[in-house]
């Protein structure tokens, strides 16, 4: 009798532990990353990279799905119908997840997701190819004063992070460009180097994809980038032009806070893994940290940031 | 040489076992519409990153020549091309497999995939870096004009019917710019639904397209699905034979594939669309493709799976994915600390060939492998009774357009599609021309915007469009591939009229009046219900940007014009009054019971979870498409397969694809 009621209680306990699970413990199971881009893009390449040392920190593998659509609103609108256990996670962008809402009517809102932690940024960089009569920034900017509109730069789509740098751009060198839209940063660095268009406005890991291919004049990150000693940023030439895209991880808004910050943790924890930090910087990525403690505040900043943005665009008032 | 040592690299049993495995579960992939190649290695990929580079990339580019090669078994057996590369392959396949040449239909399949599939890797192998330059030369007015060469192909899909051809195309295209808008960025006829924000899925968008309608008529009428061949099996020396001597097609297909695989963002269905119109073109029987023309199967067959060689060019070279397998491919490199791009072939030699090499041994194997599931599945699907046949077809249906986004509601968009392209197809607009439109409208758009925005920009419009190198080449072969069949035709009847002049006595008697069109009715409601969508269409437009406005007005002008036309030609035709022919007939309550069931089971798949509607709708299904009667034994046998089937399909989606299953009231 009184083995049965130990087995009986040991049963229990072990249907149990799904419910009684501690946050330390999580993950216990693989879990999923949804990643609302085509395969290849930059979201894409770094969440491969965290892939790779997801189950050396947190015991568990991590799969990757795909849900591309809309510049990833598909797969955002989504979000919050996805179980908040913890083991489905989505990858979260900026400026995207701002400038889609300010545009039209896409299915959430900027305030509905929950990013729990920026892992990265991508910054937007100014490329001509190698045998283009650009050497310098300052050469193209001078052509661009004598023929307004001639010059034209390719970049990822409309109302993206490369769009808005390019408006800036425009404002703070005070010279008129136009932007051609391709659909995604493949197509864009193809017209590239193909001389389609004077040059192009993308993302700095670009540089590294294309070697000694394309040239990069100038680069929107705070400092020089540790791949490109060599590439001065807007800053060091008088354009205060500093943005990217940030990437991140987002989980859907019925998420427990524990779990939040446990999430938060292991990308934070992958981010100071050595091997994944030598692919990132290799690849053009530079690491950020912005865990779940800080993030209300910095995404505040970023709606302003890029609230500005839009209005230079015209996507608003 | 070099090179040839590394072949035997990749003749280690490791990696012929890796390239076996992957073209078999590439292939099985491949030929269940919705599982994509993409899907296959995007799954696979983590296994990878344990193995040697050159290993994992072997396995998974194993798995993504079979599922090109794959696609085509459903494209042949039930008119749903498994992956949209095999789009073109339903246009001659399905009609040879109805009337009993199906096994022939893919051994021809089988021989021209592998060709295809060598020329490419080939070219990978000893062309990578000077046709990289390939992809380079492209630019966007070039992919506008090769979007309005692919258009051209209307023209034959739809002989003696070309205005309504033109009006699907018009179509297609209109689904084509639903959703948010890559340049402009505008929302675009959504309707405030968030389910249309990306757009139509094209993948969704085919299986209702073109399945949808067969399983219909399937059920409609007691004949089997196929004719049963008379000799049985696959027909392999006859198929060998018919290859020989179409070997110029082969080649230059192969050829085509290569190059546009080539170009990123074009792809496989591209090619063989492409390379079909042109097989069509320089056939002597133009008349009879898309009757079971084995040039049309062979065509596309060969020009596919050449892209998966042409697109690791520049992948390899330039570090831009030619399709989105490609692009997870490059993913997984990166991933191993390989750097892509120019120097890749110097720097990581051995790694790169080595890798070709097994593709091109993966390639060869296609041929046994193909060939026995080949048998496997043509032996199947005309064994299998129709009650079971049907429920299955459905089902797959249902899980592919479902499995794409593990969103129900693109198994909702694909029934309503299926449901509206029967009836369209009933008063003669065919669904390829629609498909047509909805593949080639993204890439026509935006190239023509890029142009209109670069040659605006500097001030030279017309030479951006016209006075390329590359344009003019592609321009030319459109303008033939329009031409031709008008001059064939007139050239036939003036034959016909020669022929006819110098015996005149010989008609006397037998004098047939002309056979005249009468008025057609539903044809012209139709277009009066176009001319008001292409209304809708174009006031829609007012409210966005101008770059994202141009091409939706100029789609819903062309709409109303050939709408209009259509009403007008009709209206010189004599008046036969309405056709009051239309009857409820048996198999009219069988089609609407099944266009019910299928329905309901979409709707409700959300709702009450995927195993249970699937398995009420599989018998449901099974009722309607019974005709036999057959004893309550065997009644309970089919049931017990179609639980099988069922708990099979949602085990392989919730625990091997990993797809979010919708979490219903029950299960």
């Amino acid at each position: 009798m009184k083995a049965a009621f130990v087995t009986i209680t040991a049963g229990l306990m072990a249907a149990l532990p799904l419910a009684a699970q501690s946050v330390e413990e999580f993950p216990t199971k693989p879990m999923t990353y949804i990643i609302p881009f085509n395969a290849g893009g930059e979201s894409d390449v770094s969440a491969r990279f965290q892939q790779s040392e997801w189950e050396n920190v947190t015991g568990q593998q991590v799969v990757i799905q795909y849900q591309p659509g809309a510049g990833g609103a598909q797969a955002w609108s989504q979000l919050n119908s996805i179980a908040g256990d913890g083991y489905t996670v989505m990858g979260i962008n900026l400026p995207h997840t701002v400038l889609q809402p300010l545009a039209g009517s896409v299915g959430y809102a900027t305030e509905d997701l929950t990013p729990v932690h920026y892992f990265h940024y991508t910054p937007d960089a100014i490329f001509v190819r190698q045998d283009s009569e650009f050497e310098t920034l300052e050469q193209l900017v001078e052509y661009a004063k004598e023929n307004p509109g001639m010059v034209t730069l390719a970049g990822s789509g409309s109302n993206s992070s490369n769009e808005l740098a390019n408006t800036v751009f425009n404002q703070e060198a005070g010279v008129t460009t136009t932007y051609v839209p391709f659909s995604g940063t493949g197509p864009s660095i193809t017209a590239v180097l193909g001389g389609q268009t004077t040059g192009g406005f993308n993302y700095a890991t670009s540089g590294i994809a294309q070697g000694d291919e394309l040239r990069m004049l100038a680069v929107a990150a705070e400092e020089r980038m540790p791949a490109f000693p060599d590439v001065p940023t807007f800053t060091e030439l008088g354009y205060d032009i500093v943005g990217g895209a940030y990437r991140g991880v987002a989980v859907p808004d019925s998420t427990p806070e524990e779990l939040r910050q446990r999430i938060s943790d292991i990308v934070s924890e992958i981010n100071a893994q050595p091997a994944f930090i030598e692919k990132m910087e290799a690849g053009g990525f530079v690491l950020a940290d912005i865990g779940y403690d800080e993030m209300d505040e910095f995404v505040a900043g970023k709606v302003e940031e890029y609230t500005a943005g839009a209005q230079a665009l015209g996507i608003i008032e | 040489m070099e090179i040839l040592g590394y072949l035997m690299d990749a003749l280690t049993p490791f990696n012929l076992l890796l390239a076996l495995v992957g073209v078999v579960l590439g292939t099985v992939i491949g030929a269940l519409p919705g599982l994509s190649a993409t899907m296959a290695v995007a799954v696979l990929v983590p296994f990878t990153f344990t193995m040697d580079p050159a290993a994992g990339l072997i396995a998974l580019g194993a798995i993504y020549t079979g599922a090109i090669y794959g696609g085509a078994y459903a494209a042949i057996l039930v008119n749903t091309p498994g992956t949209p590369s095999a789009i073109a392959t339903t246009f001659d396949g399905f009609p040879m497999a109805k009337r009993g040449d199906g096994g022939l239909a893919i051994s021809l399949a089988t021989i021209a995939s592998v060709v295809g599939g060598i020329v490419g890797a080939v070219a990978l192998l000893l062309l990578a870096p000077p046709l990289a330059k390939v992809a380079l030369a492209f630019g966007p007015t070039e992919y506008f004009w090769l979007a309005m060469f692919g258009l051209t192909l209307i023209a034959a899909l739809s002989v003696g019917n070309t205005v309504k051809g033109l009006i699907g195309a018009c179509i297609g295209l209109f689904l084509s710019m639903i959703g948010v808008a890559v340049v402009g960025g505008d929302v675009r006829y959504t309707m405030g639904m968030q389910r249309f924000l990306a757009g139509i899925d094209l993948t969704s968008a085919i299986i209702g397209l073109y399945c949808v309608p067969v399983i219909l008529d399937l059920v409609a009428t007691r004949d089997p699905h196929l004719k049963p061949s008379e000799t049985g099996g696959l027909r392999l020396s006859e198929g060998l034979r018919l290859s020989l001597a179409r070997k110029f097609n082969v080649i230059r297909s192969s050829i085509i594939g290569t190059v546009i695989g080539i170009l990123p963002g074009a792809g496989g269905s591209i090619a063989g669309l492409v390379s079909y119109s042109e097989a069509r073109r320089s056939s002597d029987t133009p008349d009879s493709f898309g009757k079971g023309n084995p040039d049309g199967i062979i065509a596309t067959e060969a020009a596919n799976n050449a892209t998966v060689g042409g697109g690791f060019i520049p992948t390899l070279v330039l570090g831009i994915p030619g399709t989105p397998p490609d692009a997870i491919i490059l993913g997984a490199l990166l991933v191993q600390g390989i750097k892509i791009g120019p120097t890749l072939f110097t720097t990581d030699g051995n790694i790169v060939y080595t890798f070709i090499w097994g593709l091109l041994i993966a390639t060869l194997l296609m041929l046994p492998v193909g060939l026995l599931i080949g048998r496997y599945a043509y032996g199947s699907i005309i064994k299998v009774p129709k009650a079971v046949l049907a429920p299955t077809v459905a089902l797959l249906t249902i899980i592919g357009s479902f499995a794409i986004h593990s969103n129900p509601e693109d198994a909702q968009l694909m029934v309503g599609l299926g449901i509206m392209a029967w009836f369209l197809n009933r008063y003669g607009f065919q669904p390829s021309p629609i498909v047509l439109g909805l593949v080639l409208g993204a890439i026509a758009e935006q190239g023509f915007v890029q142009t209109w925005l670069i040659g605006s920009s500097s001030g030279r419009l017309p030479e951006m469009f016209f006075n390329r190198p590359i344009s003019i080449g592609i321009i030319c072969a459109a303008l033939l591939t329009v031409a031709f069949p008008i001059w064939a035709d007139w050239k036939a009847k003036r034959r016909a009229q020669l022929a006819r002049t110098p015996d005149p006595e010989s008609d006397a008697g037998t004098d047939i009046p002309p056979e005249t069109k009468m008025r057609d009715y539903p044809g012209m409601m139709l277009a009066g219900l176009f001319i008001l969508l292409g209304v809708v269409v174009y006031l829609g437009g007012n409210a966005m940007s101008p770059l994202g406005a141009v091409f939706p007005k100029t789609i819903a002008v062309s709409l109303i014009a050939f709408s209009a036309l259509l009403i007008a030609m009709n209206l010189r035709r004599p008046d036969g009054g309405f056709d009051r022919s239309v009857r409820f007939d048996e198999g009219a309550w069988r089609r609407l019971a099944l266009g019910v069931v299928m329905l309901a089971w979409v709707m409700l798949l959300p709702e009450i979870g995927f195993l249970v509607t699937s398995l009420a709708a599989f018998v449901a299904i099974m009722v309607i498409a019974d005709y036999d009667r057959p004893p309550l034994r065997t009644w309970l046998i089919w049931i017990a397969a179609g639980v099988m089937i069922c708990v099979g399909f949602w085990w392989l989606m919730a625990n091997v694809l990993l797809l979010r299953m919708p979490a219903g009231l029950l299960f």
